[in-house]
């Protein structure tokens, strides 16, 4: 390849990867608001974000709301792929269609639909409603991986345990499912960004006084610039770079770019 | 289930794996949309007044003062915009990636795409405010070097806002872009250069054609992304670029007017349930198109 096309590409990483850099120099730089060139280096920005109670109220809440999302969408979604994909029933393509939409359909869409039936039906905005959002967005994820490698595991497999004997729930726990577990991993992985990361779903849905990470760090991007948001991004960013990784282990990136 | 075949499962058994994914989405998914919509053509709660009544007055109210219109043509701008910057910056990456030939170089590349889509919005979002901000990278550089004495005001303008949307929205294109390149035979491009066609020519006439449903399909998800972005038009454009997604807000948290509200967001659930339609005809060409 060309050396005029390489270079281009160059330039393109460096702009997808600056950012990254940015923050991480804005989370040491000592000045109280953004200043380029930093003037030294320190970790107060740290200190205040893991001291302060606003923060850290909100990180265990969202640690806490990806936690039960990645069980219930790992669960149901998981489920509801295996139906999916060996049940015989009509209008399962709709199905797939319907349950994979919101994925493409913009997020702050779907907030706003649940935030509306909470307003009209007179829930208010609760924990509860918060979850079945996050569930909403983050069990197509899920779903996807899911269906992903059910397509590519060979049936044959699990009709030759049947023809060895076995029930048809025995030849599923000891054959399909050890077969499909990265794709479950994987997709269980992505149900926790996509919670953790959430911001236009729980835009419409957190409660006052009741806020996610990324609701607090909006809100605190709003009035004030000092490097405390840096430091709440850099630890975002080490849980993302974890997670990548995590992903890259279990499947492999190009699987996850195939599905 | 004697009877059922080896490797299917009964409908009953299927009926009730799927039934907590059914009710999700029929509680919290296909209700709250009908409730969207119904709000939209009532005159208040019906649940809190039952007199309330069919009304078009939300939509008559958008059809008729400009200022929607001017939100609407600003949201789609700036769609269109991000749209074709991450397609001129996504394809020659997502190219480079499809024709690596040594794996770990595309897993590192792959791994440079996929790390700044997991840092999320706000964490992004505010990485471009500290590079685009009075003090922030691009303007202290250039006043520590005396190019510049005063700052430039790049918050607040449309390019500043349409640069971060496509920082934050170039992954999806690119992860689009490389699954379709990769399905193109690179032997179809040596064939052309074979018969005598530049490089530039043979990329012209035999791989950006083949390449075609993949760029419909990576634009019209990076479109439906980026009409509904909220933080970051917010964040670096100041309220000074006005978006539907912004106006809904608005309308919901210092007006409280739901059924206003429900009609903006028909209008923009109408645009975006085009643009996944459209998206999921080309994924599908994609598909049946793989060479």
């Amino acid at each position: 390849m060309r050396p005029a096309f390489l270079a281009a590409c160059g330039l393109i990483l460096a702009f997808l990867l600056t950012p990254v850099l940015i923050v991480i120099c804005f989370a040491l730089n000592p000045e109280p608001f953004i200043a380029f060139p930093p003037s030294g280096i320190s970790l107060r920005w740290f200190g205040k974000f893991f001291t302060s109670r606003d923060f850290m109220a909100a990180f265990w809440l969202s640690l806490g709301l990806g936690l039960a999302t990645v069980v219930i969408a790992g669960l149901i979604g998981t489920l509801a792929a295996i139906a999916l994909s060996r049940g015989r029933f009509p209008g399962r393509a709709v199905l797939v269609q319907l349950f994979l939409s919101p994925i493409v359909l913009p997020s702050i869409l779907t907030g706003f639909a649940l935030f509306q039936l909470a307003m009209v039906a007179g829930l208010g905005r609760n924990l509860g409603i918060l979850l079945a959002g996050h569930l909403v967005v983050a069990t197509p994820y899920v779903l996807r991986t899911v269906l992903a490698m059910l397509a590519q595991s060979d049936r044959a497999l699990e009709e030759a345990a049947r023809n060895l004997g076995a029930t048809p729930a025995r030849a599923f726990r000891e054959v399909t499912l050890p077969l499909i577990r990265p794709g479950v991993m994987a997709g269980m992985l992505f149900a926790f960004i996509v919670s953790f990361d959430q911001f236009p779903v729980s835009l419409f849905l957190v409660s006052p006084g009741q806020e996610t990470l990324p609701i607090a760090m909006f809100n605190y991007l709003r009035f004030d610039f000092d490097g405390t948001i840096a430091a709440a991004s850099c630890v975002s960013i080490l849980l993302a770079v974890i997670l990548v990784i995590g992903i890259e282990r279990m499947i492999g990136l190009q699987e996850y770019t195939r599905l | 289930m004697p009877q059922s075949e080896p490797g299917t499962t009964s409908g009953l058994t299927a009926a009730v794996m799927l039934a907590p994914a059914g009710l999700l989405f029929l509680l919290f998914f296909a209700i709250p949309f009908g409730v969207m919509a119904m709000m939209s053509l009532l005159t208040a709660n019906p649940l809190v007044q039952p007199n309330a009544g069919f009304t078009l007055q939300h939509y008559e109210r958008i059809a008729g003062d400009i200022f929607y219109a001017e939100v609407l043509w600003q949201t789609l701008r700036l769609g269109l915009l991000t749209t074709v910057l991450s397609l001129l910056l996504g394809y020659p990456l997502a190219f480079l990636i499809a024709r690596a030939r040594r794996p770990l170089t595309r897993t590192l590349l792959l791994m440079a795409v996929i790390a700044p889509m997991v840092m999320g919005l706000v964490v992004r979002t505010y990485a471009w405010l500290g590079m685009f901000s009075n003090t922030g990278v691009i303007n202290g550089t250039l006043m520590k070097l005396g190019i510049i004495a005063e700052p430039l005001a790049i918050l607040g303008s449309e390019a500043a806002v349409v640069v971060a949307l496509c920082h934050i929205y170039v992954p999806f294109m690119i992860l689009t872009l490389t699954g379709v390149i990769a399905r193109i035979d690179p032997k179809l491009e040596e064939a052309a250069r074979g018969m005598g066609a530049s490089r530039i020519r043979a990329f012209l006439e035999v791989t950006l054609p083949l390449s075609a449903p993949g760029i419909l399909a990576g634009a019209l998800l990076v479109f439906a992304l980026a009409i509904s972005a909220y933080v970051t038009p917010i964040v670096i454009g100041g309220y000074e670029i006005l978006t539907l997604p912004m106006l809904i807000f608005q309308q919901v948290s210092s007006s409280f007017n739901l059924g206003f509200a429900g009609a903006l967001g028909v209008v923009l659930l109408i645009v975006a349930l085009v643009l996944v339609w459209a998206y999921g005809r080309a994924m599908r060409r994609v598909a049946e198109g793989a060479v």
